[in-house]
């Protein structure tokens, strides 16, 4: 009951928004746009005309979904303590640990709504156009999931500081290391101090962004040159199914593991 | 209703709270008094288990460390700010009254009472309403959601003096039945308001007891104006420097202001009359809150034994 108001409380909060709408527009536009391109009747890398516009539409997701969940998450609880309305809220007859809870619902449900938005609109033309929906709701379940634990993550961030701007500047650099620890950065990296392959492999699976793009790229059984060498190397070594798994569990295991530890660090915050 | 034992706080080095015991019972209107810094909303932060602490500190009861969820929803909390919230009056009042288990009618029942109808001031963004309008609406949120102890954190700090008066004569009509715990620092508010006061001072607690006893442990009597008609303020002041009852005067050409001796300023009133001296109006006033807790750290010191140098003390 109280975690549900919570929740309602950050999602309503949420829907005044600028980030929710921008989140939702880049969606709608983006796949709209991908939508459209990608009914040329052209096979190129071994895609289909529809599995080029999702896998754009992912592209589109690693980068704007992390960010937007960052962003939001790791402002939820240090703006809060920043007004004083947290105080507040705590002296009211709530724990931590149900404020915690909401305040990640209410987060999620917020990203989720504006990727739903953003998906829909996308899907309902794909539909129009007579491209199968499965593919399109794949990609928003584990867009969801990449999602939870971004959210996860901007959460703990916004546990552990006590403004705004230095949860803010927190979340953006994790986002960036986020991003350029992906599969050519990492590569650049490993060529560089001459890392063992294995390694490589393994921080593909850590990495959510690249744990969420290997398994849409597995799901989406595109050209198997999009995988990297890492992820090429996962793929002969855990097969389709094993590779999607293996990626599913870490963006799991990331939202659970980042929501353990950010509640946590609220329980023991004065 | 509340008790505390060895209640301790300390930031880093600082120590905030040392060794606080007492106890308030149900009903009682209690001060706590004290310059900025004391500990006041400490002690609340601690009441409200916003803050972890030393010692024992129990509301009805049950510790407010093991039970917190139980012990808030019996407190009911009015901070000094409003806090940020981006909603309407309407929703922050059904928001708020629904997470503390309560229908919104007890609420909107006061705020109607306060001169706010949610009917007509719902709509309003709480940044839109007053500071005085949006204190009304904590208190009549804590008190409609059936709190049976009420804090206070000196909700009158950032108030002009009519929302400060208005939000005062709602707490005095409104906390019959509720033990009432107020942070303030400004002593004409605690003369009206409390049956009793706590004074915070130096983290420890240097003195629980009636306004009456404070006056008579610290010799910190009240102060009274008369007001003197032009060209006569000099022969009424040199009147009353031979009064017993007069401690010291200052004056101006408006009136004299009269530091009374002992704790009652109807002696002074007394001499006024019997002398015949032309006073057009008077008014008492409580002494200040420095001059109060500087007189209590000396009446502690001299308790312990330390010599204390003779100190200025300011008005």
């Amino acid at each position: 009951m109280t975690v549900r108001l919570l929740a309602q409380a950050g999602v309503r909060d949420s829907l005044r928004a600028y980030w929710f709408w921008l989140n939702a527009g880049i969606f709608v536009a983006g796949g709209l746009l991908l939508m459209l391109f990608g009914q040329v009747d052209v096979t190129l890398l071994g895609y289909r005309s529809y599995g080029r516009a999702l896998a754009g539409l992912m592209q589109l997701a690693l980068f704007v979904v992390p960010l937007m969940a960052l962003l939001s998450a790791g402002a939820a609880i240090s703006g809060a303590r920043e007004t004083g309305a947290l105080d507040y809220l705590l002296a009211q007859p709530v724990t931590r640990g149900e404020v915690f809870a909401g305040k990640w619902l209410g987060v999620v449900s917020a990203v989720v709504a504006s990727l739903v938005v953003g998906y829909g609109v996308t899907g309902a033309v794909a539909a129009a156009k007579g491209v199968p929906a499965l593919p399109i709701a794949m990609l928003l379940l584990f867009t969801i999931v990449l999602a939870a634990a971004f959210v996860s993550i901007g959460l703990w961030v916004s546990a552990r500081t006590s403004t705004r701007g230095r949860a803010t500047s927190v979340v953006f650099t994790l986002w960036l290391a986020f991003l350029a620890l992906g599969s050519l950065g990492l590569m650049a990296a490993f060529v560089r101090w001459g890392l063992p392959a294995g390694l490589l492999e393994i921080w593909s699976l850590v990495n959510p962004v690249e744990a969420f793009r290997l398994a849409m790229i597995a799901l989406l059984e595109t050209d198997p040159g999009l995988f990297g060498p890492a992820g090429a190397s996962l793929l002969g070594r855990l097969g389709r199914a094993g590779l999607i798994a293996a990626a599913s569990g870490s963006l799991v295991l990331w939202t659970a593991v980042a929501y353990w530890a950010g509640r946590r660090a609220f329980m023991s915050a004065e | 209703m509340i008790s505390a034992s060895g209640l301790g706080k300390s930031y880093g080095a600082q120590r905030v709270l040392d060794g606080l015991d007492f106890r308030i019972e149900r009903g009682e209107r209690v001060a706590l008094l004290g310059p900025n810094g004391a500990g006041k909303t400490t002690l609340f932060r601690c009441l409200l288990s916003l803050t972890d602490f030393e010692g024992d500190l129990r509301v009805d009861g049950e510790a407010v460390t093991q039970r917190c969820k139980e012990v808030r929803r019996k407190i009911g909390y009015v901070p000094q700010t409003a806090p940020p919230y981006d909603m309407t009056l309407a929703e922050f009042v059904a928001f708020f009254a629904s997470l503390r288990g309560a229908s919104v009618d007890g609420p909107a029942d006061l705020l109607a009472g306060l001169g706010m109808p949610l009917g007509q001031t719902g709509d309003k963004a709480l940044a839109e309403l007053s500071g005085g309008m949006v204190q009304k609406a904590l208190l009549a949120l804590a008190l409609g959601s059936g709190s049976s102890v009420l804090l206070l954190d000196e909700p009158t700090a950032n108030l002009d003096p009519g929302s400060r008066r208005d939000l005062f004569r709602a707490v005095r009509d409104l906390t019959e039945d509720v033990t009432l715990l107020f942070a303030s620092h400004r002593l004409d508010e605690i003369e009206v308001l409390a049956d009793r006061v706590l004074v915070l001072h130096d983290a420890e607690l240097a003195f629980d007891g009636t306004l009456d006893e404070l006056w008579r442990t610290t010799d910190a009597a009240p102060r009274l104006w008369l007001a003197v008609p032009d060209g006569k303020v000099d022969r009424v002041a040199a009147e009353l420097r031979e009064c017993p009852a007069v401690a010291g005067l200052r004056a101006n050409g408006a009136g004299v202001e009269v530091d009374v001796r002992g704790t009652s300023s109807l002696d002074v009133l007394v001499e006024v009359r019997r002398r015949g001296l032309p006073v057009g109006e008077f008014r008492t006033r409580p002494p200040s809150l420095e001059l109060v807790l500087d007189q209590l750290s000396s009446c502690r010191a001299s308790r312990s034994g330390v010599d204390l140098p003779p100190k200025e003390v300011g008005q």
